[in-house]
């Protein structure tokens, strides 16, 4: 589960997301979504512990996020929009490397069947820059799944894949949800948290507009008229320009 | 056409100036061109103002000796290129620069032109800071004009060989040669060259050291190992059958070594003659680059790109899997051994631990065969490491700092993190040091005139002090300059090698340097100052060995609490380091 309460991030006078709340409870996919610059990737890294927040509370699986830091990091994962991998590393090698982080024991017993799941077996002594950048994505996921993660934030999880890789992608965050985990994740594509969202929030301006299912967000921005699309909800919800 | 390339290239090289000028606002990049054209003036320019400097023109000058590097490297690079040339001759042409004119309606001649015409720039301020390094040449004669026309002579006609040689070669291969008729026939060409010279030298050329000592006595007041064997070098190259298998280098070289301003001209013409017969050469036998120039260009810019996110690549090539420095046991276990064995697997191989035991045995060879006189060869070593080795070995924060959200996830406090960082640096720079301090002590063992008290005992036990100390010390050391990618993120982007050089960009890396030694003085000289009055209270009860033992012992103790305290509050920085934030001071 994870409580976010009043978090407010600001860089110098710029404030990036003021006083936002939310919760996203076992199960549950939360879509974040606003105009570029809303305060999106400053929210996920804030909630993700990367970067510091300067108000708020943020409690991960149970675990309050700024008294206790590794701990809450023991239970999220968080997946950049760019797999960050390591040059020299293999595969197998990025996996014993995160493994001794977090301390994960037998580790190949996990590593195994995540690296069948994700089609990796066969490029476990390969090099970053010998995979695809689909395969790069799978292997940034499969380390972030190692340590068996309560809560999980994708940064544009989307972005450089092909239409395989999309198909599977959405597959493995519906999988997860399924399985239990609490998810939120940042996109500009609208199609994706349709199909994949319970929830979704919006932002705008560091703001929130909007929050709650997609059937109570549509409601809100439907003004009386049926079969509105995610996309004309979010046009009216942001006035559809940058911020 | 042409007046399309030049315009790009003029309008480019003007925005390169005014983006230049422009970063100048910001005060890292102000400080850092004070602090590079101080450093250009101390050492470069100042002799040009009438300032002398110590022993300039006189004794033995190394930097001299660089021009003789240089030629040794063309020779090799004209070998090479006739031997071993890639498959298919490749232009260096940027991504843009392949996307705008490959496709335009520009002929093949037209785009060789352009490349040229881009080159010189490059090699013109090539030439001029040739020039400056080799303190105007003063010992061979000459003066900076005709020193600074001659490098570019010589520097334009190794270009244009190169090319010319890749472009011959292709033509060959075109034609049906195959690789093995190829070497055959240039190696073939290369030993009778070989051969011929050495032929000529052992018939016509003078006894070396005779011709040296009389030369001496005529020219009593200039240096012979400079001036004298530039002299040699004339002498025998312009005798007998040398001269005339040389002559192609002898002309592209007589510039450079005029004496005076009339033998500079006079060697002009012919120099200009060869540049002209190159270029036709060259514009005769062009053929297809664009593919291997696509390719190249593709490489360059990947490679780029690992810079600029602050990856350090090795090469250009493809990296390969390596075997893991030692092996990370499974499960739990330190996670900053995980950071260390991460990092060396970064590295290259030969930097490993598994390095140490064949580069001991290999010192302790050298050691043995070398004179003791030598002795201050692994102090020189020694004290490289110590100065230039932080800023070499980065396998830490600085090379890890595009990933600083992922290591930012991982549930570890920053001290953890920045421990683990510097983990791989320390072992490489000490594993080095190491090696040095084993030379010294072998060496030194061998010197018949050290003095009384220096025993075998207390040269072991001065030998093992200092070993001991000398991972803490490389630790403090590289604390400063992951500390500063830490507090100035931007300053430290700044430094890396492709974002834009320049004067500036060499400065700041200077204060940088000049930063990480005033704050490695200050931690140890007070730590040092309780070690000696350590040592000095033991050595009034106790031996030398002793007092080395329990001197290394307090300074080991405070270097400790100073590294934990360093570590302990980088790591606290970085749990608060936000790059983002940085990014928009």
């Amino acid at each position: 589960m994870i409580e976010v309460e009043n978090l407010t991030k600001r860089y110098g006078d710029f404030t990036a997301v003021s006083q936002l709340s939310f919760t996203v409870r076992p199960g549950e996919v939360l879509g974040l979504v606003g105009p570029n610059g809303a305060g999106k990737t400053s929210t996920l890294r804030s909630v993700a512990g990367i970067i510091p927040p300067n108000g708020g509370a943020i409690r991960i699986a149970g675990v309050d996020l700024l008294a206790d830091p590794v701990g809450a990091k023991r239970k999220l994962a968080f997946f950049p929009d760019e797999p960050r991998l390591f040059e020299y590393l293999t595969v197998r090698q990025h996996l014993a490397f995160v493994a001794r982080i977090y301390g994960v024991d037998h580790h190949e017993e996990t590593a195994a069947p995540l690296l069948e799941e994700l089609e990796l077996a066969p490029k476990a002594d390969a090099l970053p820059s010998e995979l695809s950048r689909g395969m790069k994505q799978k292997l940034a996921i499969a380390c972030g799944l190692l340590h068996g993660p309560a809560v999980m934030f994708f940064d544009e999880p989307l972005t450089g894949l092909d239409p395989l890789g999309i198909r599977r992608m959405k597959d493995s965050i519906l999988r997860r949800a399924r399985e239990g985990a609490a998810i939120v994740l940042s996109s500009h594509l609208l199609h994706l948290l349709e199909e994949v969202c319970s929830h979704v929030l919006i932002l705008k301006q560091g703001t929130k507009i909007a929050d709650g299912t997609i059937a109570e967000v549509s409601a809100q921005f439907a003004n009386g008229e049926s079969n509105v699309s995610l996309e004309e909800i979010f046009m009216r919800a942001t006035g559809g320009s940058e911020t | 056409m042409i007046r399309a390339l030049l315009y790009l290239r003029a309008h480019s090289l003007l925005n390169l100036l005014r983006v230049r000028a422009k970063r100048l606002r910001q005060p890292k990049y102000l400080f850092g061109l004070f602090a590079g054209i101080a450093y250009f003036w101390f050492f470069f320019f100042r002799h040009l103002a009438g300032a002398n400097l110590p022993g300039a023109g006189r004794g033995v000058d190394p930097v001299q000796f660089i021009f003789v590097a240089f030629a040794v490297l063309g020779l090799i690079r004209i070998g090479s290129a006739w031997l071993a040339p890639t498959p298919k001759p490749s232009l260096d042409f940027s991504e843009a620069e392949i996307a705008f004119l490959f496709p335009a309606p520009a002929t093949r001649r037209q785009i060789v032109h352009f490349k040229l015409l881009g080159t010189q720039v490059t090699i013109l301020l090539s030439s001029l800071l040739l020039t400056l390094i080799t303190r105007r040449g003063a010992a061979l004669g000459g003066n900076p004009v005709t020193h600074a026309v001659g490098w570019w002579l010589i520097l334009s006609l190794a270009q244009l060989h190169g090319l010319g040689a890749a472009f011959t070669v292709a033509r060959l291969v075109e034609g049906g040669m195959s690789r093995a008729r190829r070497q055959l026939l240039v190696g073939g060409v290369i030993a009778l060259l070989i051969g011929g010279l050495a032929w000529g030298a052992w018939t016509t050329a003078p006894e070396a050291g005779a011709w040296m000592s009389d030369w001496q006595d005529k020219h009593p007041g200039d240096p012979l190992i400079t001036a004298g064997t530039a002299a040699y070098i004339r002498e025998v190259s312009g005798t007998g059958i040398i001269a005339w298998l040389l002559l192609p280098f002898r002309i592209a070289l007589a510039p450079f070594f005029a004496p005076d301003t009339g033998d500079f001209l006079a060697a002009l013409g012919p120099a200009l003659l060869l540049l002209a017969a190159h270029y036709l050469w060259v514009m005769r036998n062009a053929v297809s680059f664009e593919e291997a120039s696509i390719a190249a260009a593709e490489k360059r810019a990947a490679f780029i790109a690992k810079i600029q996110s602050g990856q350090r690549p090795v090469s250009l090539r493809a990296p390969k899997a390596r075997k893991a420095p030692f092996p990370l046991r499974p499960g739990g276990g330190r996670p900053e051994t995980a950071f260390l064995w991460k990092n060396l697997l970064s590295t290259h191989p030969w930097l490993g631990p598994r390095s140490l035991i064949p580069g001991a045995i290999l010192t302790v060879m050298l050691a043995t065969t070398l004179s003791p006189r030598l002795s201050f060869l692994p102090v020189v070593a020694a004290i490289y490491f110590i100065m230039l080795g932080p800023q070499l070995a980065r396998q830490d924060l600085r090379s890890d700092l595009v990933n600083a959200d992922l290591l930012k996830s991982y549930p570890l406090s920053g001290w953890r993190i920045v421990l683990g960082e510097l983990l791989a640096p320390t072992a490489i720079l000490s594993g080095l040091l190491w090696l040095a301090l084993l030379a010294l002590f072998v060496m030194t063992g061998r010197a018949a005139d050290l003095p009384g008290w220096l025993t075998p005992t207390v040269r072991l036990a001065g030998t093992a002090c200092i070993g001991v100390l000398i991972p803490p010390v490389c630790m403090l050391q590289l604390l400063v300059p992951n500390a500063g990618t830490v507090l100035f993120p931007s300053w430290s982007q700044a430094g890396r090698p492709t974002r834009g050089g320049g004067i500036e960009v060499m400065g700041q890396r200077l204060i940088f340097v000049a930063g990480q030694l005033l704050v490695l003085l200050a931690a140890v000289l007070p730590a040092s100052g309780f070690a000696v009055l350590a040592g000095f209270a033991a050595s009034l009860t106790s031996g030398p060995a002793v007092s080395f033992a329990i001197a290394a012992a307090t300074l080991l103790l405070a270097l400790g609490a100073e590294i934990a305290a360093g570590v302990y509050w980088l790591g606290h920085r970085f749990e608060r380091f936000d790059l983002s934030a940085e990014a928009l001071k």
